[in-house]
């Protein structure tokens, strides 16, 4: 059990493969069959993005030409529709919420599946396997079964409508991943290192922040930009326990403005845009992040 | 030195109690409140009629199962759900260990090609539907002016407009956003499979499609399952990008039983109704996660055991 999650964690950190170069550079035939799968994967890349560039060529158009041809590429170039997303549109409060709900939301997973995982990993005690399968239930269970439960629930404590009810639900969403994530890592440390430490007079939980939490940060990295992600991302948790549009964030606010998506493209491009551009830019500038922590994740999960 | 050995497993076994109960404590309790008791109030729901507003809703028993399992859209929504997974498993699948293949020993590029067909999966279903809605737009539309530039007039059409089209052009969406994921995964396998093991087949005489089936799929296979997993439980759950698109429109064609519930549930007030019929997708996808994840772990036991 822990070999298999120790062999399988170590996919996204293995180093690009060396012995591969020796197809990069060989006979003729061989390089022209390269050649081949770099025009069939360029053609796919250029239509995998194509959408993206969609989104980009027209929350960039002036007035007029998003009106007479409001999904022809990058024809003209003006900042208008962005100008008037940001200040007729509200997404300049928009991007604050977001902002307010998912970097709270983050933290709190991180804090909480890190501890959990800790546990769950290397800290036995009588009950912790129920726990254990009701954190795996929560992987299970999709979150339609039980959202509409929930909405009442809230609104019969009050969290309805509020901004730290909204953040609490969006960690409940994250937190069951998180926890299975963080453990997967914590099982892979050797026990030897627990045991040395201990043998140094360390408490059980010095042995916990001072040795192995400092072991598992790139899985913290990694669950950090996951979550982030998934967070910004997320329009569900908004639209239904924000329902008075207080603290809407860019996910909602893109939902509701939908609604006159014949009548104001412009602006709606440019809300897409301003939702999207802080994922792009995260995801490029921590690409690799980005991929070990889904690869993990997944294999984990 | 020994009787230290002997004595420390006691008192650290409940140093180790103490501190693992405590930090326990906050993932209980996130999860008591918004997952385990919501969840028991499904159930409660599920057998009484309640509106959302009623402090005491009466006592039904199984009518809302009853009437759910006589309900033709239930099954009409089931029916897209199970076009849902089996295509919006299958393609993913195909198309991204395809092009994993293709990228398999490329490194020139490499980077960029992943980043190309990653980055739709991160993407918000929210920008993607917006986005998507334009592509298949009846007049301005990207994908029918591509058509009429073709001269392929006569498929033009309002994508989503089109009951008949309307369901698998948002499952092409679907396809367009997951593939990426299957490409990294699938990228990352392919990485620890036995390049020699490969060549030597190759020099035998075996041909690509044998060299996929005989030496490189039985060695990803655990990863190919895990993959298969996660997209066809994901098929049983699909609300988001549905519910973004078309809502279940037009006329309830791309209804799944995600959409269904929540149009019952927040649309027509029947809170009940609309929490019974979610509880049936869980009661149906949970096998399936449990069995094909029973059956990954097997086969990755295997592996390593090898």
């Amino acid at each position: 059990m822990a070999t298999t999650t120790q062999s399988l964690a170590s996919l996204p950190v293995e180093p690009e493969p060396i012995r591969s170069s020796g197809r990069d550079r060989a006979s003729a035939p061989r390089r022209r069959g390269l050649l081949l799968r770099h025009v069939v994967l360029a053609a796919m890349a250029a239509l995998t993005i194509v959408p993206v560039l969609l989104a980009v060529s027209t929350a960039l158009k002036n007035d007029e030409d998003v009106r007479v041809d409001p999904f022809g590429f990058f024809t003209s170039f003006s900042l208008d529709s962005l100008r008037r997303a940001w200040t007729e549109g509200n997404f300049d409060n928009y991007l604050v919420n977001s902002v307010l709900l998912s970097v709270p939301s983050t933290l709190l997973i991180i804090a909480v599946s890190t501890m959990a995982g800790y546990t769950f990993a290397r800290l036995p005690f009588f009950g912790r396997t129920v726990l254990f399968y009701l954190v795996v239930l929560g992987l299970l269970v999709p979150f339609f079964t039980y959202m509409i439960p929930l909405y009442f629930q809230l609104r019969s404590v009050g969290l309805l409508d509020t901004l730290g009810g909204a953040i609490l639900v969006l960690t409940s969403v994250g937190v069951s991943f998180g926890t299975f994530f963080m453990r997967a890592f914590f099982s892979d440390l050797p026990e030897e290192l627990e045991q040395a430490a201990r043998i140094d007079g360390c408490s059980e939980w010095q042995i916990f922040v001072k040795v192995m939490l400092p072991l598992v940060g790139s899985g913290i990295g990694a669950l950090a930009v996951f979550t982030f992600l998934s967070t910004w991302n997320n329009f569900l948790v908004p639209l239904l326990y924000l329902p008075g549009g207080g603290y809407r964030p860019l996910t909602a606010g893109l939902y509701t403005f939908m609604g006159g998506r014949s009548i104001d493209v412009g602006p709606l491009a440019a809300g897409t845009l301003i939702t999207i551009l802080p994922v792009i830019v995260l995801f490029v500038v921590l690409q690799k992040q980005v991929t070990a922590g889904f690869i993990s994740g997944a294999v984990k999960g | 030195m020994a009787t230290l050995a002997g004595n420390a497993p006691l008192v650290t076994r409940r140093a180790q109690r103490r501190l693992g109960i405590l930090l326990v404590i906050p993932v209980s309790l996130i999860m008591v409140f918004f997952f385990l008791l919501p969840l028991g109030n499904a159930l409660v729901y599920s057998v009484v009629d309640f509106d959302g507003i009623s402090a005491t809703p009466p006592f039904v028993g199984l009518d809302n199962f009853r009437e759910m399992f006589a309900d033709d859209e239930v099954w009409h929504a089931l029916g897209n759900n199970a076009v849902w997974i089996v295509i919006g498993t299958v393609a993913p699948i195909v198309i991204g260990l395809s092009i994993a293949l293709l990228l398999w020993g490329v490194q020139r590029g490499s980077v960029l090609y992943r980043l190309c067909f990653f980055l739709p999966y991160v993407l918000p279903p929210v920008a993607i539907g917006i986005v998507w809605g334009w592509i298949y737009d009846p007049v301005q539309g990207v994908l029918n002016r591509a058509l009429g530039a073709l001269g392929l007039d006569a498929l033009q059409r309002g994508w989503l407009g089109d009951p008949t089209w309307a369901l698998y052009a948002v499952l092409v969406t679907a396809i367009w956003s997951y593939t990426g994921f299957a490409v990294v995964i699938f990228v990352s396998a392919l990485r620890n499979v036995d390049v020699e093991l490969v060549d030597a087949s190759r020099i035998d005489g075996a041909n690509s499609p044998s060299r996929l089936w005989y030496i490189i799929l039985p060695q990803i296979m655990p990863v190919f399952l895990m993959v298969l997993t996660l997209t066809l439980v994901g098929g049983f759950s699909v609300f988001d990008i549905i519910f973004v698109m078309t809502g279940g429109g037009p006329a309830d064609a791309t209804n799944v039983i995600g959409t269904y519930s929540y149009n019952q549930a927040f649309q027509l007030s029947r809170i009940s109704y609309g929490t019974t019929l979610a509880l049936l997708i869980t009661i149906l996808s949970v096998p399936f996660a449990v069995g094909l994840n029973k059956l990954q772990r097997r086969l990755s036991l295997q592996g390593t055991g090898a």
